[in-house]
């Protein structure tokens, strides 16, 4: 059954509205001001601990590269690139993907649309490069672990959903 | 720039009668650099402190997405589009995707449906939130401000658990979406749901109860259903005016032809109303989320057409992880030629796709029609007879988009 409209009435405004209105709104601001529903996340101190599913960093596994170029093909900002190298046990140069972070969005139609499953996402979202060179990889670097910078001095959070306070920070295990 | 005189008698406000102005008249220009007013300037012209003309003056962020639709391949679009209004990001690009699937002649199967409809509703209280939030603080209400802001944090975090990505989630694909639910979300949603309706007793208490927010809001740039009608103006800003037009029950796109939901009217069509719209939205979009977790069918994420030849992986991947693996024909997908017309009901009103395509792996055409544009008119006839420190209302009121309406 499709949804149907009903008709609604903004409230009156009457002396009562005017007086239990003050009270009220000044009663749910007390009410937070004793107990705040804060979920700040203190980074770099903390850094949320992301969800083996976020879409991050993309980290290719060459083993399993065929080098179909789908994820070059597919990718919709033009930051993947193939590069013909020399693979091990193959006879000739074969192409494989590299990867330029200046213009990644992270849609991660190239991990959804590789058919062996080499490319992966990561989930780190806040890698820091000190130069724009850095940030486009060759097939050495697009093969390496990344990790937040915050790990060193953070510690991993997670927030949960909470049906009295929305979502609540909670210490994480990294790993 | 001339306010059209034909409307001109139409702006009649209690205790303040239009004259006619000579040339003590100043210009002001509200925007674009200034902090309440985003990507977009609204030029008016004052006389002592009443507005008696204003003017739109939008394109500070067109970015020329329609001519950049042109250039590449369809699944290509589905990530540009979405800038248009990332917040509300599946709702944005949903009719083009259905064009795209008209054109194919294809249906997505009823469960990627559903799970359309649920991001649709994650987009759409986002989406009202933020508009919330940026209303309050134009009013001065800067807790109205922080926490719509802070809850929307909690659907933004509902969305990540469903897509992957917080904001641009390219959810939905030709022939379905790309991911399925993952283990422990219908908790998740039901915590979210009863946290924030919970959290729009509050709201109600602290701002659309409270007299200082009243007195700035009743009777303040009243659309009347007559305006409205012949302005074009759609969405929340529409029905906030009397009209009963939601694309949802005119045309059910999806799956919201199987789902109960209200679609709330209010007649005063004035700022205070619609305020009050947004917040009974986010009550059905709570509702229609719960609903879509109870019926959701089993079956498959893409149509047979992409998923029944999809290799062996393919299917294992879906099975542990939940992502629906796209077949590398995505890349250089050829739609028949053809054009073909979608519409669906984004957080601040209708949007409208028409595609056509030549045959090839790129559309010929892309056209947007997107709501925020077609609500930017109003600025121009409900300002006049105001005075200036009733325009930050006005202007929140509509939750006008610049990114949205200059594409």
């Amino acid at each position: 059954m499709p949804g149907k409209v009903v008709e609604k009435k903004t409230p009156k405004q009457t002396l009562l509205t005017a007086i239990t209105g003050n009270v009220g709104a000044i009663l749910v601001g007390l009410k937070y001001f004793v107990n705040p529903n804060r979920f700040t996340l203190k980074y770099p101190y903390e850094f949320i601990e992301l969800d083996e599913t976020y879409r991050g960093f993309i980290i290719l596994e060459l083993k399993k590269c065929i080098g179909c170029m789908s994820c070059a093909r597919i990718c919709p900002a033009a930051a993947m690139k193939m590069v013909k190298i020399q693979v091990e046990g193959k006879k000739r140069p074969m192409p494989v993907p590299v990867i330029n972070y200046n213009r990644c969005i992270f849609c991660g139609y190239c991990v959804d649309v590789c058919p062996t499953e080499a490319l992966a996402h990561l989930p780190v979202h806040d890698v820091v490069y000190t130069n724009m060179e850095d940030m486009v990889l060759d097939v050495d670097g697009f093969q390496k672990l990344v990790d937040t910078p915050a790990k060193d001095e953070g510690v991993p959070v997670k927030y949960v959903f909470d049906p009295e306070r929305g979502l609540v920070k909670v210490p994480a295990t990294r790993g | 720039m001339s306010a059209s005189p034909a409307l001109k008698d139409e702006i009649k406000l209690p205790g303040m009668d239009l004259k006619k102005i000579g040339k003590d008249l100043y210009e002001v220009f509200i925007g674009p650099q200034h902090p309440g007013s985003g990507h977009m300037r609204i030029i008016i012209r004052v006389d002592g402190d009443v507005i008696v003309e204003a003017d739109p003056d939008l394109g500070y962020v067109h970015r020329t997405m329609e001519k950049l639709a042109e250039g590449r391949e369809f699944i290509k679009v589905i990530p540009l589009m979405e800038r248009m209004a990332i917040l509300d990001a599946c709702n944005i690009t949903l009719p083009y995707v259905e064009a795209v699937e008209k054109l194919m002649d294809i249906e997505p199967p009823p469960r990627a449906k559903y799970l359309r409809v649920l991001l649709c509703e994650i987009n759409r209280i986002a989406s009202h939130l933020y508009g919330m939030g940026i209303f309050g603080v134009f009013l001065g209400h800067s807790t109205m401000y922080m926490w719509p802001f802070g809850d929307r944090e909690v659907f933004v975090e509902l969305a990540e658990k469903l897509t992957g990505a917080r904001l641009t989630h390219t959810y939905a694909v030709p022939g379905g979406v790309r991911r399925d639910i993952p283990q422990g979300f219908r908790e998740m949603a039901e915590k979210a749901a009863r946290y924030m309706e919970k959290k729009l007793e509050d709201y109600k208490r602290i701002f659309l109860d409270n007299p200082a927010i009243q007195k700035r809001l009743v009777d303040v740039g009243v659309i009347s259903k007559n305006l409205a009608a012949k302005l074009g103006i759609v969405g929340p800003n529409l029905r906030a005016s009397g009209i009963r037009y939601d694309v949802r029950i005119i045309e059910p796109y999806e799956a919201y032809d199987e789902i109960d939901f209200e679609v709330p009217i209010y007649e005063e069509g004035d700022a205070y109303a619609r305020a009050w719209i947004r917040v009974m939205e986010i009550k059905q979009s709570l509702n229609i989320i719960r609903q879509v977790l109870e019926k959701m069918p089993q079956g498959d994420p893409l149509h047979e057409k992409f998923w029944a030849k999809a290799p062996k992986l393919y299917k294992t991947v879906y099975e542990t992880t939940g992502r629906a693996k796209l077949i590398p024909l995505y890349a250089n997908l050829k739609v028949p030629a053809g054009r073909a017309i979608a519409r669906a009901e984004a957080g601040r009103g209708e949007v409208i796709y028409v595609v056509e395509s030549e045959n090839k792996t790129k559309p010929y055409r892309v056209r947007v029609v997107s709501p925020s544009f077609r609500n930017a008119i109003v600025f121009k006839y409900i300002v006049p007879g105001h005075r200036i420190a009733d325009l930050p209302a006005i202007y929140g009121s509509i939750d006008y988009f610049p990114p949205e309406a200059d594409r």
